[in-house]
């Protein structure tokens, strides 16, 4: 019983020390360093493992058991590591599939549907609708007679309007393949993007480079630098893989977005010709 | 007996001939697997497939390693270990086979497309090498288990050599199988300028994309992965062995066992992270955009989580030194230096500062760490302050906990942390401290030199308990078989929690191929080409480690407990309890 009762005394001790040391440091991470809760929690969750480590260590030595007992409490151990593992993994912040499977799906599809796979089913699909759409105009004609010539009419009168509205919707989809490319990940825009700097700030990106410049950038990533990320282990940090996955329309859209930045009060490194 | 070489000709055959004639297949149609869906299907089945492998692989090179000790020190506990660890290595053999089988008929009825691809590119490799291999790997393996008893004494080194014979053509094999694995995530570039897709398909050697980018640290990170994983189930066997035994002399022995299965499972652990991070190394240097998606985006969680389990893995490695201290006499007497502790305490620190000033690979990244062990190795030599081995090991549990904290901290725990919230109620806050040589701010503990300091500071602390244990042993009395039995669930929760970080790590290394099959190459045009959550990863690779732990340990059972006689006793020569200082 005496080794137990020390045991119990060693607990109870590291308990007191470990709530002791959680209390400091939620303080310090609290009011001193101002780190948000969920900091603060992983710390006095690091607190509490290493009092039970130390708890661990002056643990009783345990004497060996086998047959039923030891399978049991083998099972039980599984069981343990098995839910404490699986309860980790799902304790942590999640991605959600959904969002990437947006973007995957605007990514992917136009590639298969470059495919001969792709293109048959498209193929089939249109030839499918327009057999539908052809069916439907032959019941109209038939119903309404000249409706349809003044309906076109109006449609060619919207047609002067119809470039700039393409200007519009170009930049639109460039800042759409920036997202699809997750450009992101390296860059910021509008104080968006890269917590860890590994690219240039591109706020004023499109006051910077020509057009023309961007995408012989985009083409080949080693043409151009940028002041403070031209060291000689920095040059092949942006992958030249974009000329070979992107189509020239979605390229064009791209430059379209990124020529169009020209936030000039956001500090923007220079771009350096090599 | 003959069912499994029957099986295992089956197997071959069908690697040899199936593989061939389906990828002659006029577009064949993929085919639904029922219920979990054919990412999840073959995911189960490679992942067991790779488990087996890696202890086939692994186990080997451990028994070779541990029959030579025995034959050149003339002991019997290391013949009888090897022993009783290629008989589940020959058991679980068949079973390798069986899911090599059956990954690949999934593979073809899923993925028939990429299949056929990947045939095509690798036709010699799978068509010729690969079943080669095979076919020679299990004849010397069952040559090496059949001959065990036949070639003993004068004639022992001969058996040797078929194990060094037997690793050779495993390594091969192991080899073989990493290129179009690697492959699939590193095509290899044209070094002429031409597109990735003409290079492939029209210049590209064989040879070119066998040895893509990630081939060596492939390699390199298998290898010591399977050694890791060897010894770890090496200590499993002793754990049930010790659990089961019913004499003295049989726990003596396991005891003595799962000691030297962790020593060599630790040992070869020490050497993972380095591997580790040369294989991502090479991924971020082939296309920088892996780096964020594994580090920083959609798959920073799962290294949050292999940051836990590194931690709880060097934890219980070290808590198995403990326990194992706590049974040699006139510990007390054991002292280490001062000096050691300092350095011990020092390195997260400073090492963090130096590598942040001057990043990897820096030549001063090299020396100044090195100047600041040599100046403590130094000053050891004249000061001679020294502390009981017990402080030393309470103050390295310490260092082990600070050490997987720094790994641990991200810049903000979101799944995707450039798009994290700006009111930085998720982030590490801002704050410089300007300090001459170096600014400090918080955002440094979560930046890759905090995380190798993290990881040079675990390495380290278990080296040095090593070092102590094994002064502890030079100069105290230990009796095997006395060891608390908690160290045979430590043993067993190595080897658990082993197998489950290969399966998480080996879930990221597919998942950095994103939506391709094959990296920026073939696109995967499935439903099923997204990241999964590490919550559904994390059920998945559960189910597949106690799938492949429910058929380890029935063959450590079976095989293990047949060879022994009604009272318990085994077939090999028992082996007495010794003194750790007369060894």
């Amino acid at each position: 019983m005496a080794p137990q009762k020390s045991f119990v005394g060693t607990v109870v001790k590291y308990l007191f020390l470990g709530g002791l040391t959680a209390a400091v440091l939620l303080l310090l991470t609290r009011f001193v360093f101002h780190f948000p809760p969920v900091f603060q929690g992983m710390f006095v969750l690091y607190v509490g493992l290493g009092t039970v480590v130390f708890i661990l260590l002056n643990a009783p030595t345990v004497s060996p058991f086998g047959g039923v007992k030891a399978l049991v409490a083998l099972v039980v151990f599984y069981a343990l590591l098995a839910g404490t593992f699986v309860a980790g993994a799902n304790f942590l912040p999640q991605f959600d599939p959904m969002v990437e499977k947006g973007k995957i799906d605007k990514i992917v599809k136009p590639k298969l549907a470059a495919t001969d796979k792709g293109k048959m089913d498209e193929l089939l699909k249109r030839s499918e609708d327009l057999n539908a759409q052809s069916q439907a105009i032959l019941k109209r004609i038939e119903v309404l007679g000249g409706a349809d010539k003044l309906k076109g009419a109006e449609g060619d009168k919207g047609g002067s309007g119809a470039p700039k509205a393409a200007a519009g919707d170009l930049v639109a989809l460039g800042i759409e393949q920036y997202d699809l490319q997750e450009c992101y990940n390296c860059h910021k825009v509008g104080g968006k993007g890269s917590v860890k700097k590994r690219g240039p700030i591109l706020d004023n990106i499109g006051g910077l480079m020509k057009p023309e410049d961007i995408r012989a950038k985009l083409m080949n990533p080693r043409s151009w630098m940028a002041e403070g990320f031209d060291k000689e282990y920095e040059k092949k940090v942006m992958p030249d893989k974009y000329k070979e996955l992107m189509t020239d329309q979605e390229m064009d859209a791209l430059v379209a977005y990124l020529s169009s930045l020209k936030d000039a009060s956001v500090q923007t490194p220079q771009p350096i010709k090599k | 007996m003959k069912t499994w070489k029957s099986s295992l000709a089956l197997v071959a055959g069908i690697l040899l001939v199936g593989t061939a004639a389906y990828a002659q297949l006029p577009d064949p149609k993929p085919h639904d697997f029922p219920i979990a869906g054919n990412r999840v299907a073959v995911w189960v089945v490679a992942q067991l497939h790779i488990l087996f492998a890696a202890f086939i692989l692994g186990a080997p090179i451990f028994v070779v390693v541990s029959e030579f000790l025995g034959w050149k020190n003339k002991d019997e506990r290391y013949d009888r270990l090897a022993k009783e660890v290629i008989k589940v290595t020959v058991i679980l053999y068949s079973m390798t086979a069986l899911t090599g089988g059956l990954f690949i008929f999934m593979l073809l009825a899923t993925y028939p497309q990429l299949s056929g691809w990947l045939i095509t590119h690798f036709f010699d490799l799978f068509a010729i090498w690969y079943p080669l291999l095979f076919i020679a790997e299990t004849i010397i393996l069952y040559l090496y288990w059949y001959t065990w008893d036949d070639l003993k004494g004068p004639l022992k080194l001969r058996h040797i050599a078929l194990g060094v014979l037997l690793n050779v053509i495993g390594t091969v094999t192991l080899f073989v199988i990493d290129a179009p694995t690697s492959f699939m995530n590193t095509p290899v570039k044209s070094a002429e300028g031409l597109d990735l897709r003409t290079f492939i398909e029209t210049t590209a050697t064989l040879w070119d994309k066998i040895n893509n980018f990630s081939w060596w640290p492939l390699n390199i990170h298998r290898l010591i992965g399977n050694v890791t994983f060897g010894g770890f189930i090496a200590g499993l066997i002793a754990a049930y062995m010790y659990m089961m035994a019913k004499s003295d002399e049989d726990r003596a022995f396991y005891d003595w066992f799962g000691f030297v299965g962790n020593m060599v499972g630790v040992g070869a652990l020490l050497l993972l992270p380095f591997a580790g991070y040369l294989l991502a190394y090479e991924l971020c240097d082939y296309d920088a955009s892996i780096c964020p998606y594994m580090m920083a985006d959609q798959l920073s969680m799962f290294f949050e989580m292999q940051g836990a389990m590194v931690g709880l893995i060097f934890l219980a490695s070290n808590y198995y030194i403990w326990l194992s201290l706590k049974r040699v006499d006139g510990l007390e007497q054991v002292r280490m230096r001062t000096t050691t502790l300092v350095l011990m305490a020092s390195i997260p620190l400073v090492f963090m500062l130096i590598w942040t000033k001057y990043p990897i690979p820096d030549p001063n990244a090299f020396i100044l760490p090195a100047c600041w062990i040599t100046l403590f190795l130094v000053a050891g030599k004249f000061l001679k302050w020294t502390v009981p081995a017990q402080t030393l090991v309470k103050v390295a549990f310490l260092m082990v906990i600070i050490g997987n904290a720094i790994w641990m901290t991200p810049h903000a725990f979101v799944a995707t942390q450039a798009l994290a919230p700006d009111d930085g109620s998720l982030s590490l806050p801002h704050g410089e401290l300007n300090l001459g040589f170096i600014v400090l701010d918080w955002g440094m503990l979560a930046l890759m030199p905090a995380k190798n300091a993290a990881a040079f500071t675990l390495v380290f602390v278990t080296i040095c308990n090593y070092i102590l244990y094994n002064r502890a042993l030079r100069r105290g009395r230990i009796q095997w078989g006395k060891i608390d039995f908690v160290s045979q669930f430590v043993l067993v929760f190595l080897a658990f929690s082993a197998i489950w970080t290969m399966g998480l790590m080996g879930t990221v290394r597919s998942l950095t191929r994103k939506y391709f099959h094959v990296f920026n190459l073939q696109y995967d045009f499935t439903a099923e080409a997204f990241t999964p959550t590490l919550a559904f990863s994390s059920w998945v690779i559960t189910g597949v480690t106690l799938t492949f732990y429910l058929v380890v340990s029935f063959a450590i059972v079976l095989t293990l407990r047949s060879g022994k006689d009604k009272k318990g006793h085994p077939e090999t020569p028992a082996t007495v309890p010794s003194v750790a200082g007369a060894e």
